[in-house]
C-alpha cells in the first residue's frame, strides 16, 4: 500500500470523503471515478476499513423485538420512482417506440392506400404501363376530336358507352385503337396532342358473384413508372387520361379528383 | 440519533402510527424516502427535549490502520451514543451514512446538505472519532520480539 496519492482537485476530495463504504451505493459517475482515483492509496484503505468497522458496529446495535416484528428491513424505503424523462429515455421505450411509429406509419400509409383504391385499379396500372410502352406507329391515325371517338368505337368494335368525358372531349386526337388485354378485355386507346396524353376506355369491375359493376364516384388518381391517370367510372366503362407526371399535370383539367 | 434504545422505539411506533393514518386517508407522501425524513425530525424533537450534550472543542486524529481493531472492541451501544452526542447536521449525516441504505444523493436529500458539507461532516467525525478511540480503547502496541 504504498501507492502515491493522486492529485484530486478539492471536489473529488470532497466525494472521496464522503464516498460510501459500500462500492454498490456509489451510483454518482464522478464520485466513482473519484474513488477509482484513490482506490489503491493507504489512505482510502483506511478510511474503508475504518467505516466498514463502523458500519458493523451499527449493524451489531440490537433492535428491540418490536421492531423487528412490525416491519421486515427494507420496506423503510419506496422504490424509486422513475421521472417521466427516464421513462421516455429508456432504450427499451425508445426502441418500442420507433417499432410503433413505423408500424403505424406503415398502417397510415396502408390505409391511405385504401382509401384512394377503386375498383379497376390493377387495370388502370397495367394500362400506365401499356402508355408508357406505346409508340405512335401501332395507332391507327386519326385526326378528330375525342370525343367524336365514341360513335367509331360502337359502329366499328361495337363498344357501347366507351364515351370520353366531357372534360377531355374536345382534345384533338393523332391516332387510336382498340386491342384485347391480358385478360382479353376491350380496350380503347386515343393518342390526343395535348401533352401527348393517352386516354383509355376499359370495362369496369365487376362484382365475382353477382355479375354486377363495381362503381365508383368522381375521378381517382393512379400512378405507375412516372406515369398518372386519372380514371372515372360510367354506366360500366373506366375512362382514363394518362400522361407522363404527376398528379399536378392533371389536375387542371379535373379539378375535383381525389 | 437518539442513543436510548426506548426513546427510538417510541419514535418508531410514532412515526408508523402516522403512517397507518396516512396510508388509511390516502394520503402517503410522494417522496420515497418521508419515513427517514420523517425519523430524523422527530428524533430531533425528541434529543432537544432531554439532556443537551455539551458543545465541546473535539480533537481530531488521523485515521490509523489500528482503527478497525479499535471500533471491534466497543459495544454497540458506546457507537450509538457518541453518534448522538454529535450536532446535528453531522449527527443525521453520520446515522445515516454508517446504516449503509443510501446512495450519496439520497443522503445529500435526507441531510439536507450539499456535498462540501457532507464531506466535511463525515470526514471531521472520523477524526473525532479516532481521537476517541484513541482515548478509550488505545491501540495496542506490537508485540516485541525478545
Amino acid at each position: 500500500m504504498s501507492v502515491k496519492p493522486p492529485q484530486l482537485n478539492r471536489r473529488q476530495r470532497q466525494l472521496v470523503q464522503c464516498a460510501p463504504f459500500n462500492e454498490q451505493r456509489i451510483d454518482d459517475r464522478s464520485m466513482r471515478a473519484a474513488v477509482f482515483r484513490v482506490k489503491k492509496t493507504e489512505a482510502f484503505h483506511h478510511q474503508l476499513a475504518f467505516d466498514q468497522a463502523v458500519a458493523n458496529l451499527v449493524q451489531a446495535i440490537p433492535i428491540p423485538h418490536q421492531v423487528t416484528e412490525w416491519l421486515s428491513k427494507g420496506t423503510f424505503v419506496a422504490p424509486k420512482r422513475r421521472t417521466w424523462r427516464q421513462i421516455m429515455f429508456n432504450p427499451v421505450v425508445v426502441a418500442i417506440a420507433i417499432a410503433v411509429g413505423v408500424i403505424a406509419g406503415i398502417f397510415v400509409f396502408k390505409l391511405m392506400e385504401r382509401l384512394n383504391e377503386f375498383p379497376g385499379e390493377p387495370t388502370a396500372k397495367r394500362l400506365l404501363s401499356v402508355a408508357s410502352s406505346t409508340k405512335t406507329v401501332i395507332l391507327d391515325p386519326i385526326k378528330t376530336d375525342a370525343g367524336a371517338l365514341s360513335d367509331l368505337f360502337f359502329m366499328k368494335h361495337r363498344l357501347a358507352h366507351y364515351d370520353v368525358p366531357p372534360e377531355f372531349a374536345d382534345f384533338k386526337t393523332l391516332g387510336c385503337r382498340v386491342f384485347d388485354d391480358e385478360e382479353a378485355q376491350r380496350i380503347a386507346q386515343i393518342w390526343v396532342v395535348e401533352k401527348k396524353m393517352q386516354f383509355f376506355l376499359f370495362p369496369a369491375d365487376r362484382d365475382p358473384k353477382s355479375g354486377a359493376v363495381q362503381h365508383f364516384d368522381g375521378w381517382r388518381y393512379v400512378d405507375q413508372d412516372r406515369w398518372t391517370g386519372v380514371v372515372q367510372e360510367k354506366n360500366g366503362v373506366c375512362f382514363m387520361a394518362a400522361v407522363r407526371g404527376s398528379e399536378k399535370d392533371l389536375a387542371a383539367y379535373v379539378k375535383d379528383a381525389k | 440519533m437518539l442513543g436510548d434504545a426506548a426513546k427510538a422505539q417510541e419514535v418508531f411506533e410514532a412515526i408508523m402510527h402516522d403512517a397507518a393514518l396516512r396510508a388509511a386517508q390516502g394520503e402517503l407522501p410522494k417522496d420515497r424516502l418521508w419515513m427517514f425524513n420523517d425519523a430524523r425530525w422527530r428524533c430531533l424533537e425528541v434529543s432537544e427535549a432531554g439532556l443537551q450534550a455539551e458543545e465541546v472543542e473535539m480533537e481530531e486524529h488521523e485515521l490509523a490502520a489500528t482503527a478497525p481493531a479499535q471500533i471491534a472492541q466497543l459495544e454497540p451501544q458506546q457507537l450509538a451514543v457518541w453518534i448522538s452526542g454529535a450536532p446535528d447536521p453531522q449527527r443525521t449525516a453520520l446515522a445515516l451514512f454508517y446504516l449503509d441504505e443510501f446512495s450519496h444523493e439520497e443522503l445529500l436529500m435526507l441531510t439536507e446538505l450539499k456535498t462540501p458539507e457532507l464531506a466535511k461532516c463525515i470526514g471531521n467525525a472520523r477524526q473525532e472519532f479516532q481521537a476517541w478511540l484513541n482515548a478509550t480503547v488505545p491501540p495496542q502496541e506490537p508485540a516485541e520480539y525478545q
